[in-house]
């Protein structure tokens, strides 16, 4: 079965280097420098290369020529990404600009009179959307599995300093987390889960969907806990328009119940299968999963 | 509530929720384990325990609940 290793690729040198290039040669020419780091990952990261490939090739059914050019393609977005990521949160350089939907009603949610559970994704770059959480900012929980955590906190900590937000770590042998997620929703605090990674492969940890048309898993967890605590969910993607200008989407998800037919939590995932569709549509080349997403591509 | 009224009552709802026979719901069974418990059922579990008996849980009240019996006695205390 597929599934996410729980630990991102790329070291503190990676990071420091980046910090290095967008402090001295502007995010200009550190995007320039990826023309150098995308060769090297399609050669040398063949795992994330071939998801890649597969990607292009047989989830949007282009042809090799084409498939080939957006491998590249893919990677340097996903550089620039990492880049932008890295010069708005550490201050060296935040001059974008930031179009807004729905974000009257996203902000009516939060002032609600409960808990909230964000699903967002690894589409565009959410993390960059962090400071106009404002007020709300300390209210935020995101929860991410352990190792990914330890990595980050090491990696960003030194140069952005103790975040507003705070950080659930997921052990998968514990239930700390379980509680440390349902206490800050009785303290009508938000709760944000990135909707399409999975660790491991038990069953009942992952659900089933069609995603793209084929059959791919996703984490059972942030659907599983938002339907039974009952609380708001809401879907949100950040997406590059273009170098300076960034994107956020906010889609209220409707409330789900049990019927004979469907679980509760599948309800609430075709729901956010739907619109992460969508995004994945808009913009193909932000889809940053580099492993084997759904379980019958090598069939 | 007696401490036998709940004993009874929380074991006619784990049974049914888990699909486990209650007459394997010894006092000294580990809970977690007879119930093939994972951090996900204990979401269900937790908003099961909640939803009947009224009362709010947090990680501190699982800390020490190994058996049923554990269990049975963290209960009691938190009703009464």
């Amino acid at each position: 079965m597929p599934s996410w290793a729980g630990q991102s690729r790329g070291g503190s040198f990676g990071y420091r280097f980046f910090i290095f290039l967008i402090r001295y040669f502007g995010k200009g020419g550190a995007y320039a420098f990826l023309f150098l780091v995308v060769p090297y990952f399609a050669l040398f990261a063949p795992k994330a290369t071939k998801a890649s490939w597969q990607y292009w090739r047989k989830i949007h059914h282009l042809g090799r020529l084409t498939s080939f050019r957006m491998l590249f393609v893919h990677y340097y977005r996903f550089g620039q990404i990492l880049l932008d990521k890295i010069a708005a949160i550490s201050g060296l350089d935040n001059d974008f600009e930031y179009d807004f939907f729905n974000y009257d009603e996203f902000l009516k949610v939060l002032d609600g009179d409960s808990g909230v559970v964000m699903i967002g994704a690894h589409v565009g770059n959410w993390e960059i959307g962090g400071q106009f959480f404002g007020k709300y900012a300390h209210k935020l929980n995101l929860v991410m599995y352990d190792a990914e955590y330890q990595k980050i906190k090491k990696q960003l900590e030194s140069v952005m300093g103790e975040k507003a937000y705070h950080v659930i770590p997921v052990n998968e042998d514990g239930f700390t987390h379980v509680f440390m997620i349902k206490e800050a929703l009785d303290r009508k605090e938000y709760v944000c889960f990135q909707g399409d990674r999975h660790v491991g492969d038990g069953d009942k940890h992952t659900l089933e969907a069609t995603f793209m048309g084929r059959k791919a898993l996703f984490p059972a967890g942030p659907f599983q806990i938002a339907s039974r605590f009952k609380v708001p969910v809401v879907f949100y993607f950040s997406e590059k328009e273009n170098n300076d200008k960034y994107s956020f989407r906010f889609y209220i998800a409707d409330p789900v119940k049990r019927t004979k037919e469907c679980k509760p939590e599948t309800a609430l995932l075709d729901q956010y299968v739907k619109v992460l569709e969508e995004r994945v549509k808009k913009h193909p080349e932000q889809w940053f999963n580099f492993y084997p997403f759904w379980i019958d591509l090598n069939s | 509530m007696t401490k036998e009224e709940i004993i009874d009552k929380i074991n006619s709802v784990l049974e049914e929720e888990f699909e486990v026979d209650k007459t394997l719901f010894l006092p000294d069974a580990p809970l977690m384990k007879t119930l093939d418990l994972d951090s996900l059922d204990l979401v269900d579990m937790v908003v099961l325990i909640e939803h009947n008996f009224g009362i709010v849980l947090n990680n501190s009240d699982f800390a020490g609940i190994k058996t049923f019996q554990d269990f049975y006695d963290f209960l009691y205390e938190k009703l009464n």
